[in-house]
């Protein structure tokens, strides 16, 4: 059985992020423009 | 052994229009994949929702009667029902097509979870690029993806994790040693939710919860999926050689946008499973596995308990340490890929009690509730607002200018384990050790001589005899790759057919 290749910090693996606050970003306005309606209108029809 | 794969059922919307008939919606994003019209290949033969892992078969479905109803409907349209389904191969062996009015990409079976990350990108770059011809044909951007799993008015649908099973672990032990880990798993898994509802009923605001998934568990063990909806699904549907596999298809999982809470998820199940079938699984016995899994979820502080029949109260995480400390004593130093689960589950463990900020871009639900709780205190909103539960829903949306999660990862605030190069080749290719890689290849070199095909055999044209090859017991990853080898040689399936027959039976 072929080895999995190991994810490691170096090669492939998880990198770690910058988790600064969302405030200082774009994020929070990304978050703003989001219609606050929206899942109001969301539908789906039940699945599996 | 391990083989594994996702099924994931994407949520579909059209901004332009107030409401949209969703089998066509569904099946006209399937088809956007297509630049050649649509042709018919996959093969429904060996699928039977109604065979129940318990030993029997079950006569009907929770969900056949609403079944039945959409089916008189849909009869009325100008469309056959394997039009309507537009199931697809594609050349990296997953499967993309109309599943219950929502696109469903299910990956190749994958051996290791470098393959099945990259292969899960894949289906989402895949599903993205759909949607972009779709919308480029509509003009603007109406149509919208969701990789999560409910509509925030009662209706969920799926993202599935699947299993090879040996078929000599009685499905007794899976159930005893499946059900605790699964009730708990959502506090590494959960992909976070605002506010709850139930089946079918309606939303109600206020508070955060751990999964989507977990208002919708109705009991411990069922063959439905849609209705009823059970803790551990008991499906009998193995798409293998049914006297030596079971696939075990656990449909409680939400669908994760980050990618190292999908490694856990479907890491940490693979391992529990190695217990299991050691006779190494904790003996934890849940006195009331659905209400239990609506226990933990709905506290993100990750103190509530839940009964055991032994009268002994344990919370999600004690659950999980449990399954932890008896892997790690059974599997450490069986492999790199077993090292790295349990060395990444016990820390996530450690920093879930201790330093939860450590997880944001790495667990789904912490990395969501960072997000709410910002947004929260920013516009001095409370948690009963109803703009939280749309948050939500964008956290999970595939546009990648407007979903939140997509957002955080343009930022570069979430852990990624995948290079774009393995995503980039995961979506032509499918994983060379296992059959899914094949059945990619065999798409690739003979589609226009295939005339059917499934998870476990592909139906070659032409000829007087039967030109099939079966994969139901194609699980040894050398036999899966020299089979590939065969075929990636062979001039045509007739003669891909007769080297690797001719090279099986001269092994026996």
């Amino acid at each position: 059985m072929p080895q999995p290749a190991k994810p490691s910090e170096e090669g492939g693996g998880p990198r770690r992020p910058d988790t600064g606050s969302p405030d200082k970003d774009n994020l929070l306005k990304r978050m703003r423009r989001v219609d606050p309606k929206q899942a109001e209108r969301y539908r789906q029809r039940t699945g599996e | 052994m391990r083989l594994f794969g996702l099924e994931t059922e994407y949520g579909i919307t059209r901004e332009d229009m107030d409401s949209i008939d969703s089998v066509v919606e569904s099946m006209e994003l399937v088809r956007a994949h297509l630049t050649a019209s649509f042709e018919r290949r996959w093969d429904y033969g060996g699928e039977d929702p109604h065979e129940d892992a318990r030993g029997f078969r079950v006569p009907c479905l929770a969900q056949d009667r609403e079944e039945d109803e959409f089916a008189q409907v849909d009869a009325h349209r100008p469309l056959s029902f394997h039009e309507m389904k537009s199931d697809l191969v594609l050349p990296n062996g997953a499967r993309f097509y109309n599943d219950h009015t929502h696109p469903e990409y299910s990956t190749p079976e994958c051996r290791t979870l470098k393959d099945l990350l990259a292969h899960d990108r894949a289906g989402e770059r895949i599903i993205e690029r759909a949607a972009a011809r779709r919308n480029r044909s509509l003009g603007g951007a109406p149509v919208q993806l969701y990789k999560n799993n409910t509509d925030f008015h009662g209706h969920s649908y799926g993202c599935h994790d699947n299993y090879l099973v040996r078929r000599s672990i009685p499905f007794p032990d899976l159930v005893t040693g499946l059900i605790p880990f699964l009730v708990s798993r959502q506090v590494i898994a959960g992909s976070g939710k605002a506010g709850s509802e139930a089946q079918e009923s309606g939303f109600v605001p206020g508070g955060y919860q751990l999964s989507q998934r977990a208002d919708f568990m109705e009991t411990d063990l069922s063959v439905d999926t849609m209705h009823n909806r059970p803790i551990l699904n008991t499906r009998d549907e193995p798409h293998a050689d049914p006297a030596q596999y079971r696939r075990l298809h656990l449909i409680i999982g939400d669908a994760n946008m980050c990618e190292y809470a999908t490694a856990l998820k479907i890491g940490t199940t693979q391992l529990v499973l190695e217990l299991i079938e050691r006779g190494a699984a904790p003996i934890l016995e849940l006195e009331q596995p659905v209400t239990a899994v609506k226990q933990v979820s709905r506290d993100a502080d990750l103190k509530a308990t839940v009964r055991l029949r032994d009268g002994r109260l344990l919370s999600g995480l004690d659950i999980q340490e449990q399954y932890y400390t008896a892997a790690r004593q059974a599997l450490a130093g069986s492999d790199p890929e077993t090292d790295w689960i349990l060395q990444e589950w016990g820390d996530t463990l450690r920093l879930l009690t201790q330093d939860r900020t450590q997880l944001i871009g790495k667990l789904d639900w912490v990395t969501k509730l960072w997000l709410l709780e910002t947004f929260v205190r920013n516009e001095r909103i409370g948690w009963d607002d109803s703009w939280l539960a749309s948050l939500d829903l964008e956290y999970h949306n595939m546009n990648a200018e407007r979903g939140l999660y997509r957002g955080l990862e343009a930022e570069g605030k979430v852990w990624r384990m995948t290079e774009e190069a393995d995503i980039e080749r995961a979506m032509f290719f499918g994983p060379r050790d296992t059959r899914g890689g094949v059945r990619g290849l065999c798409v690739r070199r003979f589609a226009d001589q295939i005339e059917g095909l499934q998870w476990e055999r592909i139906r070659f044209a032409g000829g007087l005899r039967a030109r099939t090859l079966e994969m139901g017991d194609l699980f040894d990853p050398g036999e899966a790759s020299a089979c590939a080898e065969v075929f990636e040689r062979a001039a045509s399936p007739a003669e891909g057919l007769a080297d690797w027959h001719a090279r099986k039976d001269a092994r026996l």
